[in-house]
C-alpha cells in the first residue's frame, strides 16, 4: 500500500527506445491502467516497475522509496502474469505458498492465508491440482492467488486476463475490480482492451509508441480525448472521423463536409477562433451521439446511405456510407434500413471534437 | 507441439506395401538380434560344443545349435583369472565420472546460454558444437601427446577428462535446449515471489531434471561403450571392458567362450540402462502452467 512515483523514465532496447520521457504519479490504493495497443510501452513501464527490467534513465519511487536498483524480490510487489507462469511441477497449493514460503512464514500461517485467498477466488477445490490439470480461468485465478497470499507494497498485473474466453473475461473484469477494492493495495493493470480499462480502473493512462497521451479518469479519457488516438482508441465501436473543412461567415463558424453543412456553437466557435485553427480539421464523434433517419426527406445534415445494419440484441449497429466515409451509428433497435437505403445523420453538437489534421490535437 | 494421428486411407497397394513393411522388419529384427542372441548362447558353451554346426544347406539340423550342456565356467574364469571385476568397475567410474562432469558443468553452462544475452553469443554456440563435428580419430594423435605429457595416460581421470571433452559440448547443445523449453517467465514469477536468482534456478531444476537424467544416461552408454579413447588414453592403467574384451582374441587357441561371456557382461549392463531410460524418454515434461 504505498503510492508509486514514475520520473523521467526511459526504457531502450539496445537502441530501440520502448518508453520516452514517462511520468506518472500513482497514489495510494489506486487503480491505475496502463492501456495502449501492442508496442507501446506498457508492459516494459510495468516490468520497470517490478525490477525485471533496468530503468535506462529517470527514477521509480515506492513511497518515498528510489527502487531503480533494488531487485524485484526486495521491492515487496506482486505480478501476475500473462501466461500466468505457474509452477508445473508444484500443486496449487505449493504455487500460492511459495512467497510466503520464501518469507520463512511458519507452516499454520501459510496454510491460513492460502486457503483465505483460495476462498475468496472460489478455487478450495483445486488445491491439491497440478496446473496441468486446471483450465484457464482455474490457473489465472491461482496465479492471482499468489499475488494476494502476500499483502505487497503493489500489485502488479500484465494482460491477466487477455487468454480467457469472453464470458469469462467479461466476469472477471468486475471480480478483479472488487477484489482490489477489499484488498486496498496500490495496482497497476496493463491491458489493450480498452473495455477493462474503462470498467476498473480509478485512472487510466493511455500510452502510444512509447509516449504517454493522456492520463485521467474513464470518464475524462472517454468525453475529453486529447487527441485523436485516444479518442479512437477508446471507445466501442470506435469514434467517426471525417475530414472537414471550417468556413467562417461573420461570428459564425461552420464545419463543411462534401456539400454538407454542421453549425457549431459559439462556445466552440470561440475556441477555434482563440486556438488559431487551420481551415483542414477533423471531426469526431461517437457512433452513440449520432442519430439516423431512414428515408429521403430526413431533414438532418448529413445525407448518406446504408451500407450495413448489425443487431446486438437491444441496440443496432448501422455503417453508412457518407462520401467517400463510412459512420457508425448506434442506435437502439426501431428503424427498418435495409443496405442502399438513402438516409439522413444528425449528430449531437455538444458531443463533437473537432481535432487538428496535422497534430492530431483535440480542440474540443 | 501435439501428434495427431495421420488420417490414411486403406487401399490395395497401401496393404501390400504394409506386408513387404512388416517382411522387413522380421528381417531387421532378425538380424539385428541374431549376432547377441549367439553371443548369449556360446557364453554358456563348453568350448567344444561351440563349434557344433548343421551340414551347410541343412535347415533341419539347425536344433544342434542348441543341443549343449550349459556352462558357466567362462564367467567364472573371467572375473577370478582375468581381473573383469577390476575393468568392469573402471568402465563404469569413467562413464559415470564424466557423465556426472559433463553434466553439471554442462548444466550451468546450458542456462547461461538460455537465459542471457551477449555478445558473440551466436559465436560462442557455434564454437561449442563444431568441436562435436570434428572426427573424434583426427585428433587422437594431438590428445595422446597432450595426455602424455601431463602424465594423464592410463589413469582413469586421464579417461574421464578425454571422454567429458567430447561429452561436455554435446551435454551443452541438449542442454541447453532443455532450459530454452522452461520459459523464463517462470523464474520471473519466482523472483517477484520473493527468490534470488539462485532459488529461482533451483525451483526449475525438477522441470530440467528429466531430460538431465537422460542426459547422464547417454553420456554413460558413450564411455561404456568406446573403444578409441579406452585403448588408446586408457590403456595400462584405465583398462575399461571393450579394451580386455578385445585382448582376448589371442593369435592361438582363441577362447571363444571367454570372449563371447565378455561380450555379454559389457552388453548386458548397458542394455538394462536402456529399459530404464525407454521409460522415462516416454513421461513427457507437464508444461500445462504455462499457456503455450
Amino acid at each position: 500500500m504505498t503510492s508509486v512515483t514514475i520520473r523521467d523514465v526511459w526504457k531502450y532496447y539496445g537502441k530501440t527506445m520502448a518508453v520516452k520521457d514517462l511520468n506518472i504519479e500513482i497514489e495510494d490504493n489506486e487503480f491505475l491502467c496502463l492501456l495502449g495497443p501492442s508496442g507501446c510501452g506498457k508492459s516494459s513501464t510495468l516490468r520497470m516497475l517490478a525490477g525485471l527490467e533496468f530503468i535506462s534513465s529517470g527514477e521509480v519511487f515506492f513511497g518515498d522509496l528510489k527502487v531503480n536498483d533494488i531487485p524485484p524480490r526486495d521491492r515487496d510487489i506482486a505480478m501476475v502474469f500473462e501466461n500466468y507462469a505457474l509452477y508445473p511441477h508444484k500443486t496449487v497449493f505449493e504455487n500460492m505458498a511459495n512467497p510466503l514460503k520464501l518469507q520463512k512464514m511458519n507452516k499454520t500461517d501459510i496454510e491460513e492465508r492460502v486457503v483465505w485467498a483460495a476462498q475468496m477466488l472460489e478455487i478450495e477445490e483445486l488445491l491439491q491440482r497440478k496446473p496441468v490439470e486446471l483450465s484457464g480461468g482455474q490457473k489465472q485465478r491461482t496465479a492471482i492467488g499468489r499475488a494476494i497470499v502476500r499483502e505487497p507494497k503493489v500489485f502488479l498485473f500484465d494482460e491477466p486476463i487477455a487468454h480467457l474466453d469472453a464470458k469469462l473475461r467479461s466476469h472477471m473484469r468486475g471480480e478483479l475490480k472488487h477484489l482490489q477494492r477489499r484488498l486496498e493495495t496500490t495496482t497497476v493493470y496493463v491491458t489493450h482492451d480498452q473495455l477493462e480499462g474503462m470498467t476498473m480502473a480509478d485512472r487510466i493512462a493511455v500510452m502510444h509508441e512509447g509516449v504517454l497521451q493522456q492520463l485521467g479518469t474513464p470518464s475524462e479519457i472517454y468525453n475529453h480525448p486529447i487527441n485523436e488516438f485516444v479518442a479512437g482508441f477508446v471507445g466501442e465501436p470506435p469514434m467517426n472521423f471525417l475530414d472537414c473543412r471550417i468556413e467562417r461567415s461573420g461570428d459564425a463558424v461552420a464545419l463543411v463536409y462534401e456539400n454538407m453543412n454542421l453549425a457549431l456553437t459559439d462556445a466552440q466557435s470561440r475556441i477555434l477562433e482563440e486556438k488559431g485553427a487551420a481551415t483542414e480539421v477533423r471531426l469526431g464523434i461517437r457512433p452513440d451521439d449520432l442519430t439516423i433517419a431512414v428515408g429521403e426527406n430526413h431533414g438532418m445534415e448529413f445525407s448518406a446511405k446504408i451500407f450495413v445494419t448489425e443487431p446486438l440484441g437491444g441496440d443496432m449497429l448501422i455503417e453508412a456510407e457518407l462520401g467517400r466515409d463510412r459512420m457508425t451509428i448506434k442506435r437502439k433497435i426501431s428503424e427498418l434500413g435495409v443496405p442502399g437505403d438513402p438516409c439522413g445523420i444528425a449528430l449531437n453538437i455538444e458531443k463533437l471534437h473537432v481535432f487538428n489534421r496535422e497534430t492530431g490535437e483535440a480542440f474540443f | 507441439m501435439a501428434s495427431r494421428e495421420i488420417v490414411r486411407y486403406k487401399s490395395p497397394a497401401r496393404s501390400a506395401f504394409s506386408i513387404l513393411v512388416i517382411l522387413f522388419l522380421i528381417a531387421f529384427f532378425v538380424w539385428t538380434v541374431l549376432p547377441l542372441a549367439i553371443m548369449l548362447i556360446s557364453s554358456f558353451k563348453d568350448l567344444l560344443d561351440a563349434f557344433k554346426l548343421p551340414e551347410e544347406g541343412d535347415w533341419g539340423g539347425v536344433g544342434v545349435m542348441f543341443d549343449f550342456e550349459p556352462t558357466g565356467a567362462h564367467y567364472v574364469e573371467l572375473f577370478t583369472e582375468k581381473h573383469f571385476g577390476l575393468y568392469m568397475r573402471n568402465s563404469l567410474i569413467a562413464s559415470l565420472g564424466s557423465a556426472v562432469v559433463s553434466v553439471f558443468l554442462g548444466s550451468m553452462a546450458a542456462y547461461a546460454l538460455s537465459r542471457a544475452e551477449f555478445r558473440g553469443k551466436k559465436d560462442l554456440l557455434f564454437w561449442i558444437i563444431s568441436t562435436r563435428m570434428a572426427p573424434v580419430v583426427a585428433v587422437m594423435v594431438p590428445l595422446y601427446v597432450i595426455f602424455r605429457s601431463s602424465g594423464l595416460v592410463g589413469t582413469l581421470p586421464g579417461l574421464i577428462l578425454a571422454y567429458t571433452t567430447f561429452n561436455l559440448p554435446f551435454a551443452i547443445w541438449i542442454l541447453k535446449g532443455f532450459f530454452d523449453n522452461v520459459p523464463y517467465a517462470i523464474e520471473e514469477a519466482a523472483q517477484c515471489d520473493g527468490a534470488n536468482r539462485w532459488q529461482a534456478l533451483r525451483m526449475i531444476m525438477p522441470l530440467v531434471a528429466p531430460g538431465v537424467a537422460a542426459f547422464i544416461v547417454l553420456c554413460v552408454l558413450f564411455g561404456w561403450n568406446d573403444f578409441l579413447f579406452a585403448s588408446i588414453i586408457g590403456s595400462g592403467g584405465a583398462k575399461t571392458l571393450p579394451v580386455a574384451t578385445a585382448e582376448l582374441v589371442q593369435p592361438v587357441k582363441i577362447q571363444w567362450g571367454s570372449i563371447m561371456a565378455a561380450g555379454v557382461i559389457t552388453t548386458v549392463p548397458m542394455m538394462f540402462l536402456g529399459f530404464l531410460i525407454r521409460r522415462y524418454m516416454v513421461t513427457g515434461l507437464t508444461m500445462g502452467a504455462v499457456r503455450e
